[in-house]
């Protein structure tokens, strides 16, 4: 009988294109891709088990290193479920001070993920462009919490430092220069005729296998799945008019452009929060008691859930998390890649879909 | 033709030649509002231990005694850089980027208190916790070697078959009890909570 | 010191590929080495190029804590570099665990125990000013008189 699978080929843990160690195995006939499988594992730490018994101070900072681009929604996320058990009310100036830092992540963590793809379609010199614009956004982040990365900038009740005035107007300053060279990316990225031959039409994921694959985030925000942004059920966020970004094609290109504009969104968010900034103190006090709760938030790369079960003396009893790349990640290796013309496009589609592995496995 | 005369237009402009020749990226300067390991500012340490216990990292910052006078000592390859003892400390002693500027032109602060934790099943009578604790023994002297004591000031001691606690409220945090008990059966719970009393403007 | 180890010298500390290996970290310290690459802090003005190939490589940057999957391959990819070779230990994780040495972990640091570390980058994650000035005032001192020391 005629084989229909050549050789079985595998993209291994240390490749040029991704970051994160995870082997893909391709299963090719020819030079067509015909199905692949996708095998995790490599860096599981156990951070779950680690955080049984530690009281929030601690918790807090494993929390944030699960992933190092999305760390400041890992602290939101874990502080807010926390304030939820313990009915702690947060006051106005440090919610809006919370979405500021919360937003700047943001454009940072999708400025990485593009960056990432036009790496991986060597288009080297928008890919430099795009990571030095990354740059002045990581300074604005380290003028208000003091680090770039693995800020730590929220505890129950509030956050832990304030705004200075002339820091507020240099973050505005340096946000309008972001915009412009953004609407200069965006406009190289959208009209170059071979980024358009590697992006459009490949590995198109339509509507119904968005829903029925469970994707989340901008994955399947670019396919049209509707209402999935769970900042349209954050308080803060509804006091400041927020609207989802919905595109309808579902390719590469789709993604890609999904992130752009939520990078101007988020620009416009943060604007808005440093003009209407209210006075009052930044920490309300509280702490925390006995309970449980399952709170969801929206990372950069979709749904987060923390479920937690405290006991009185605050220390962290249970804890599960839920990121949204496990599930993005199986729906591309199912439904995305399934009879591609060459490897090179099995790449491009996984790094188009922003896999963070290290939040994959804790 | 005319569009080698607009290239060659197009690079002599006098912007275009010094970029291109006098270019330079960014000197390697830290700016100064960065979290960086914390150093000390020369306030007298008076050895409350509030950084260790509210320290996340294991190992990180130990408060050790040179000659007459206590002095905290940081271990760059343990701490993660987080500030929270810069901000625990009363004194001041620590200091970090700009986060004592902003501590106290907000008017922020940690307030921390310990409680003990006795599990009944496993406790086994053993006296380990009462002997190690070190106030124990300020306020004892004369402890016995099995943790039973004839003194009313002491935190716990050993009474009837199991470890009772007389006064939790002198507990400092540093969990000697835990890591010498063979049965974890008495914990320790390092509360700290943040708060903000009201600066006048 | 003969004219051709003069030679050797010049060369190695100006032209440098460094390789990296992620064994299992939080990706901080995996964005701050590529943040090295972005052109503010412009790391291969100094002849320094980084890739993640291991045959092609004189320094391999470790990254990360180890995690079980990796403890028996961080020996064999070092084996696969060709002499000379020098490993740097970038982040708190190699050197000590950083958060996640405490009770009830999966991984086993430091990264010491599996293959010969020359040179740490503390701080979690080290900020790339941080990690230049250590690779710039390591370069010249690592591979000097290599034949040499040898004998």
């Amino acid at each position: 009988m005629k084989k229909t699978v050549d050789v079985s080929i595998p993209l291994g843990p240390v490749h040029p294109c991704w970051k994160e160690p995870v082997r893909i195995k391709c299963e090719t006939a020819g030079e067509r891709v015909l199905r692949t499988e996708v095998e995790l594992g490599y860096m599981k730490k156990g951070i779950e088990r680690i955080m049984r018994g530690r009281p929030w101070q601690e918790v807090m900072f494993l929390a944030e290193r699960v992933c190092g681009i999305c760390s400041v929604v890992h602290n939101m996320v874990f502080i807010e479920a926390m304030e939820e058990i313990s009915a702690i009310t947060v006051p106005p100036r440090a919610a809006y001070l919370r979405v500021i830092a919360n937003e700047l992540d943001r454009i940072a963590s999708h400025l990485i993920a593009n960056f990432s793809y036009c790496y991986t379609i060597e288009h080297e010199t928008l890919a430099m462009y795009i990571l030095n614009t990354r740059e002045t956004v990581l300074d604005n982040l380290e003028r208000l919490t003091g680090s770039r990365i693995n800020t730590a900038y929220m505890i129950p009740g509030g956050v832990r430092f304030d705004l200075l005035p002339e820091d507020a107007a240099a973050m505005l300053a340096d946000l309008a220069k972001v915009e412009e060279e953004m609407k200069r990316h965006v406009r190289i990225f959208e009209t170059g005729p071979l980024i358009a031959l590697r992006s459009r039409g490949i590995g198109v994921m339509s509507r119904e296998e968005a829903i029925k694959a469970h994707t989340v985030g901008p994955t399947a925000r670019a396919s049209g799945v509707p209402d999935c942004d769970l900042r349209l059920r954050h308080p803060t966020y509804q006091a400041l008019d927020f609207e989802q970004v919905t595109r309808t094609e579902g390719d590469n290109f789709a993604r890609i452009m999904v992130r752009f504009q939520e990078v101007f969104q988020s620009i416009d968010l943060i604007r808005r929060c440093i003009e209407t900034l209210p006075d009052g103190p930044i920490r309300g006090g509280g702490f925390c008691k006995a309970g449980e709760t399952s709170y969801s938030g929206e990372a950069p790369r979709g749904e987060l859930t923390y479920y937690v079960k405290t006991d009185e003396y605050g220390r962290v009893v249970d804890i599960a998390i839920r990121t949204p790349s496990i599930m993005n990640i199986e729906a591309c290796a199912h439904s995305m890649i399934k009879d591609v013309t060459s490897i090179a496009d099995v790449t491009s589609t996984f790094i188009s879909s922003d896999p963070c592995i290290a939040c994959n496995e804790r | 033709m005319r569009s080698i005369i607009y290239y060659i237009r197009e690079f002599l402009r006098p912007e275009w030649l010094k970029n291109f020749f006098f270019a330079k990226t960014a000197p390697l300067v830290t700016p100064p509002y960065f979290k960086d390991y914390p150093s000390l500012t020369g306030e007298e340490c008076t050895g409350c231990f509030s950084c260790m216990m509210i320290c996340p990292a294991p190992g990180a910052i130990e408060v050790l005694r040179r000659k007459d006078q206590w002095e905290p000592e940081v271990y760059p390859g343990h701490c993660i850089r987080c500030g929270l003892c810069v901000e625990a400390c009363p004194e001041g002693v620590l200091a970090s980027g700009r986060i004592l500027d902003i501590t106290r032109h907000d008017g922020t602060a940690f307030r921390s208190w310990y409680r003990l934790q006795v599990d009944d099943t496993l406790c086994m009578r053993c006296g380990n916790c009462c002997v190690s604790c070190p106030i124990n023994k300020q306020e004892d002297p004369q402890l016995g070697a099995t943790g039973t004591s004839s003194s009313d000031e002491v935190i716990m001691r050993i009474e009837g078959g199991r470890v009772r606690i007389l006064h939790e409220e002198k507990c400092t945090g540093c969990k000697t009890c835990e890591t010498h008990c063979p049965n974890r059966a008495i914990r320790v719970a390092r509360m700290v909570e943040g708060v903000h009393e009201e600066v006048e403007t | 010191m003969s004219i051709l180890q003069g030679i050797k010298n010049a060369v190695r500390s100006r032209s440098i590929h460094v390789s990296y290996v992620d064994v299992g970290s939080c990706n901080g310290c995996d964005i701050e080495v590529l943040a090295c690459l972005a052109p503010r802090y412009d790391i291969e003005q100094y002849g320094i190029y980084v890739h993640n190939n291991p045959r092609e490589a004189d320094v391999l940057l470790v990254i990360g804590s180890v995690t079980p999957q990796w403890v028996d391959k961080l020996r064999d990819i070092w084996e696969k570099i060709p002499e000379p070779k020098v490993a740097v230990a970038i982040g708190n994780c190699p050197i000590s665990g950083c958060v996640y040495n405490r009770r009830g972990t999966l991984t086993d640091p430091p990264a010491e125990k599996y293959i010969p570390i020359a040179a740490q980058v503390p701080g979690c994650p080290p900020r790339p000013t941080e990690i230049l000035n250590a690779i710039l005032s390591v370069a010249p001192l690592v591979f000097k008189d290599y034949e040499e020391k040898l004998k």
